[in-house]
């Protein structure tokens, strides 16, 4: 069953995210996926995530598609023209990848590559268009494919942006554009993401809340300052602060943010710090495994 | 208006190292460099005397009226005859002067700014990042306040989500995106904002 198929049984899901090296070694990556193994209808593979330059997400998922995982492969807007990223969904597909997130991506500059050419020569609405277009058999200019893609396209949204109007005027459109189903941004504020799910109540397609068990205070506060988007409220980080265990901590907050918002998404998206270890014990301290 | 910043002086140095033993004449723009004080006449005396302190042989520091656009090289000589008598030229203007007294003067030139894009002035305010020449113009459909050069990432179908509060996650300005849609919802005419735009089509830039 594919990962369309599982978010339409209605069923709670759980992802989770994971990177390709700096380098041309996967086996470290295919070892931290291996933890996962049996707990996710899905894993995420992130493309060049925040702007730092790492292996294609192509290859990654192909090999965790070996090993028996679904994946979404993350795909952003930033780093092709719609000459590449057509290619590279052509070659997704025949890999036998299914899943794409579609996004814009952070800008060159937050990353180590900051003298690149931004590219964004669509935006993410567009790229969901694209896959749709592509999807009923043909490419960007019309002209026929030889084989049509059969892709389940994913969007993301970032709960935390106010003011709300603009940002809403973007989901739909993603909507309209087709996309099966919203990632957002890590969530550590289980009212500000009720405010966004209730103000997103319309869209009719499943939401899927991110999530990144903190580890400790200095890495909370060195994402308030370098990701962006990410908001991390300063009770969270006095609770990081204060506490003997703090990656243990970390997943208490995750399970209690994931608590507070369970009956407003249709399923959690884990977003580790340096690795899968904990990432059993937080779906345990969830409920979310047996 | 073009808008411009100066090179580094060590980039510049390096590069009239490819010219030895040339005479120098160091070329202002009487219209958009002047106004943003890149490219005007305090700037071109200073960057003659930085450059005559350092045993460079500099004929003179001129302005011209526009650097993009005259008449023919003799009218700007005649109105500057250092520029004739130069074996090199210095062009603190945008890209298009320098690429026009490139083509017209004969002479090796080389360019004092950097152009960055097409901005605006109003009064003492200089505006940056107003068009971006897509080619492609649809700016009546944002209230006026182009997306393609006001957003770092050109998104035309609404915000990206790097910026939490009002600001641009790149720059230290306020998302674009939040001022079109304040600037049309107080016409009561979003619903400008209700199709979903394509991309820019490049080809109409050929």
């Amino acid at each position: 069953m594919g990962f369309a198929d599982v978010l339409g049984s209605g069923k709670f899901v759980v992802t989770a995210e994971v990177s390709p090296p700096k380098g041309t070694d996967i086996s470290g990556a295919l070892a931290g996926a291996g933890l996962l193994q049996g707990l996710l209808d899905a894993v995420n593979v992130t493309d060049n995530q925040r702007s730092m330059m790492r292996m294609s997400p192509i290859v990654l998922c192909h090999k965790l598609g070996e090993m028996g995982f679904e994946t979404i492969m993350h795909m952003t807007c930033r780093d092709r023209n719609r000459l590449a990223l057509q290619s590279d969904l052509l070659a997704a597909h025949a890999l036998g990848i299914h899943n794409i997130l579609a996004m814009s991506g952070d800008y060159p500059t937050m990353g180590d590559q900051p003298s690149t050419k931004p590219v964004f020569d669509l935006d993410s609405v567009q790229l969901l268009q694209l896959i749709e277009k592509m999807n009923n058999g043909s490419d960007f200019q019309d002209k026929p494919l030889d084989s049509p893609t059969s892709l389940c396209a994913g969007a993301v949204a970032n709960p935390y942006v106010r003011p709300l109007g603009p940002q809403l005027l973007k989901l739909n459109k993603k909507v309209s554009a087709k996309a099966r189903f919203i990632q957002t941004q890590a969530v550590f504020d289980a009212a500000v993401f009720n405010e966004f799910a209730d103000a997103a109540r319309h869209i009719g397609i499943p939401v899927i809340a991110g999530i990144i068990p903190l580890r400790s205070a200095q890495n909370a506060r060195f994402m308030n300052e370098k990701i962006p988007g990410v908001k991390i409220p300063d009770e969270v980080i006095s609770q990081m602060e204060a506490a003997a265990d703090p990656a243990l901590e970390g997943m208490r907050i995750a399970a209690k943010t994931i608590a507070g918002i369970r009956t407003n998404c249709q399923g959690i998206h884990i977003m580790p710090i340096g690795g899968h270890g904990n990432t059993r014990r937080l779906l345990e301290l969830c409920g979310l495994v047996d | 208006m073009l808008i411009t910043r100066p090179k580094p002086i060590e980039e510049i140095l390096s590069m009239l190292d490819m010219f030895p033993e040339t005479s120098i004449c160091v070329v202002g723009c009487g219209i958009c460099a002047r106004k943003i004080q890149t490219g005007g006449e305090a700037q071109v005396s200073m960057m003659t005397a930085r450059l005559q302190q350092r045993g460079l042989d500099v004929l003179d520091g001129k302005i011209v009226k526009h650097a993009c656009s005259t008449e023919s090289w003799d009218s700007m000589v005649e109105e500057n005859p250092a520029l004739d008598d130069a074996g090199i030229l210095l062009v603190m203007s945008c890209g298009a002067g320098v690429s026009l007294l490139g083509r017209i003067s004969g002479k090796p030139v080389l360019p004092g700014l950097d152009t960055t894009s097409l901005g605006s002035a109003l009064k003492d305010e200089v505006f940056e990042n107003f068009c971006v020449m897509c080619g492609d113009c649809n700016v009546g459909l944002y209230a006026g306040l182009c997306p393609k050069s006001g957003c770092p990432k050109s998104q035309v179908n609404g915000p990206c989500g790097g910026s939490i509060d009002r600001d641009c996650e790149v720059e230290g300005r306020e998302c674009i995106w939040v001022k079109i849609y304040d600037k049309l919802e107080s016409r009561g005419m979003l619903e400008l904002l209700d199709d979903i735009r394509p991309p820019v089509n490049h080809d109409r830039r050929l």
